[in-house]
């Protein structure tokens, strides 16, 4: 009886795992999946759990209190402090997205239709200046609007102005300027792959048709690069929303942001739970901004085409 | 040469996406591969102890008796201040000896990462300043968790050049007056920059205010706050600011007005009429320290607070050292140095002057008002 236990079921799942392995497509898939699934799961899911879970619990001097609380939201939605910040961070990182769009497609523009032969080497001449680590391209930008900088020492040499402009450097247009450059790169690639996938034969067709150049851009060629500018705008918008180096760096009193917080939460204030329910409550905001960025974008698409 | 060959593959479109990947792949190799050769190069050091300190405290300098004996420095890791290197330890970052300031020594020996020391087996241990061996919080009974091996002022440094109406009139207040609106910087943090306020707004203790002396201190924090340039957060900030004439005034360690002083600018380091603030750094030996190590740990603390570091840390940075007589050195090899960086020739002196830096009571509170005042509220 013992024996015929133990033996047995072994047996049979030894036989159902392989054929289920050979009969069932989705244990195939998941088994080819499982080191990405699994890096994925360590790397991003444990981590945001983690965080989840911390957002719930209390600081007390050193140590957590770990009773289920809702302090946390409760302190981040009572204080001013916390949402206006918030919202601040996100109305600079939206303009820093419109701006870097606005920018990036032209030059994706000019590559996907003006230029016939080499396009490798325009993308990889768009790219070098990022190459440099981020760091530094946000140093290079404190060093063209700084008190001495390029700027003031260019116009003062040129006798525009006397005493250098001190509002150039350390406010909140600082930061945008800084983000919109640092992250141009991920909007012109994303939105050149797009431009470069378009038929070219339906540009032809929108004019053989009599439409101007303008028309067959804005109900052509828009909507159908839309996938890109899409992408673009998720990328700029996602990460600079909170960013803490570039604010730290350049921002000055006024130019902080939502990172700084969530920043000396884990540092300075030693406050790890609120700083995990701001980066929690950061996060949702974010998500919700983006359903409705894309629900806008789409229903510009169903109206335009 | 191969490199121009794939140069011209890739731009011709030659290369197929298997050559492609395999270059890359290659790359990638060599990218994984280049901090290993770089690790095994230090793997000779292992067996000296890691040191977690302030950039500049790691220079050979201030440890040349250790490099004597043993022919090399020990391994160094940086903070950029206290509240960094704090998280990092506790997040189980691994050192044996680290050097924070005599105020946050309380909460991390609370917190258990420390563990007290045995002066006795410190040579220069005799030669350390007496007031500094005592400062609360640091020692337990007759456990010292905290070898004192420097110290220096926060004090207003200004230019004379700019502002000369503060020449014998030197306040706190400087760093409030509107006439330099946007030209005026403080430390970003709590017990550079907060304590400043409110010993400027005369607390009776500031260290542990009365609630009505927190709100006086977040009234005049507000009203600084559209005055300042920004907060710095390290002290090249404010060099170069000051140095281009950018910034007139800002809060600011020895170590800033003697590099400013050395570039012959016309700077001054305040004594102001509400007392400069004395702060105290020096070395806590971790719970978790290699055992095996613990002769080269103390053999380094002692390297560093003998009277050849002093004179270097005194006539090369500006600050104080523990070691009291490098200061009879100092003043013996360039008389009227000390005076000119703002030291007594009486130690004593100097110290009784100021107002010692203590832990703070109830720092959430004060880190939650200096976020909200920062972000204009």
């Amino acid at each position: 009886m013992k024996t015929s236990s133990t033996t047995a079921p072994h047996h049979n799942s030894g036989i159902s795992l392989a054929r289920l392995f050979q009969t069932s497509e989705a244990v195939r898939g998941y088994t080819l999946l499982s080191p990405t699934l699994l890096a994925l799961l360590l790397g991003l899911a444990m981590p945001l759990a983690v965080l989840f879970t911390l957002s719930f619990w209390i600081q007390d001097y050193l140590d957590f209190i770990r009773t289920f609380s809702l302090k946390n939201y409760i302190d981040f939605f009572q204080k001013p402090i916390y949402g206006k910040i918030l919202i601040k961070s996100i109305r600079m990182s939206g303009l820093v997205t419109l701006a870097t769009v606005l920018l990036a497609y032209p030059m994706a523009y000019f590559i996907a239709f003006r230029i016939q032969h080499n396009k490798l080497i325009w993308l990889i001449l768009i790219t070098v200046p990022f190459w440099t680590s981020y760091l530094l391209r946000v140093f290079a930008w404190k060093l063209m609007l700084g008190y001495n900088g390029v700027i003031n020492s260019g116009l003062k040499t040129l006798g525009f102005i006397s005493e250098p402009l001190e509002f150039l450097l350390y406010n909140p247009a600082a930061v945008m300027i800084t983000l919109a450059h640092a992250w141009a790169a991920f909007a012109i690639l994303p939105i050149y792959v797009s431009l470069e996938k378009i038929d070219r034969s339906l540009l032809e067709a929108a004019r053989d048709l009599g439409e101007n150049a303008f028309i067959t851009f804005v109900r052509v060629t828009l909507p159908l690069s839309l996938p890109g500018v899409i992408a673009a705008s998720l990328l700029v918008f996602i990460p600079t929303v909170g960013d803490y180096v570039t604010p730290s760096l350049v921002g000055g009193p006024s130019g902080i942001m939502i990172g700084n917080i969530i920043q000396s939460m884990f540092g300075k204030a030693l406050n790890w739970p609120l700083g995990a329910a701001i980066s929690v409550i950061s996060m949702l905001t974010v998500a919700l901004m983006i359903s409705l960025f894309l629900w806008g974008t789409q229903s510009f698409r169903r109206k335009v085409a | 040469m191969q490199k121009d060959q794939i140069i011209e593959e890739l731009a011709t479109g030659r290369m197929s996406r298997r050559q492609f990947n395999q270059k890359l792949i290659a790359l990638g190799a060599t990218m994984v591969t280049i901090p290993l050769g770089s690790k095994m190069a230090n793997a000779g050091s292992d067996d000296h102890p890691t040191v977690f300190t302030w950039e500049g405290w790691e220079v050979p300098e201030l440890h040349q008796p250790y490099i004597g004996k043993h022919g090399q420095s020990p391994n160094f890791a940086i903070f950029g201040d206290e509240e960094e290197a704090f998280a990092k330890m506790r997040a189980g970052f691994k050192v044996d000896l680290t050097q924070p300031c005599s105020y946050k020594v309380p909460i991390w020996k609370d917190a258990g990462i420390l563990q007290p020391m045995d002066p006795s087996r410190l040579s220069n241990w005799s030669d350390i300043i007496p007031a500094l061996k005592t400062i609360p919080g640091t020692f337990d009974g007759d456990k010292q968790y905290f070898i004192p091996t420097d110290w220096g002022l926060t004090s207003v440094l200004y230019r004379a050049d700019l502002a000369p109406e503060y020449v014998g009139n030197e306040t706190w207040g400087m760093l409030w007056d509107p006439k330099y609106k946007g030209r005026l910087s403080m430390s970003d943090s709590l017990i550079d920059g907060v304590m400043v306020a409110a010993i400027y707004i005369g607390a009776k203790d500031p260290f542990n205010m009365t609630d009505a002396e927190m709100e006086k201190t977040r009234a005049s924090l507000k009203e600084q706050l559209p005055l300042m340039r920004y907060y710095w957060t390290s002290p090249a900030d404010i060099e170069q600011a000051l140095a281009s004439g950018e910034l007139v005034a800002a809060s600011a360690w020895n170590s800033s007005y003697a590099a400013l002083k050395k570039e012959g600018l016309d700077v001054r380091y305040t004594s102001p009429k509400e007392g400069a603030m004395t702060w105290v750094c020096g070395f806590c030996l971790m719970t978790d320290h290699d055992p095996a190590k613990l002769d080269k740990i103390y053999e380094y603390v002692d390297a560093y607070a003998s009277v050849e570091s002093g004179v270097f840390a005194l006539t090369e940075y500006g600050y104080g050292h523990g070691n009291m007589k490098a200061f009879a050195q100092v003043e013996k090899d360039q008389p009227g140095l000390l005076k000119e960086l703002g030291y007594s020739t009486n130690v004593n002196e100097t110290l009784d002057a100021g107002i010692f830096q203590a832990p703070m009571g109830n720092e959430p509170a004060l880190q939650a008002m200096f976020e909200e005042v920062k972000a204009g509220l």
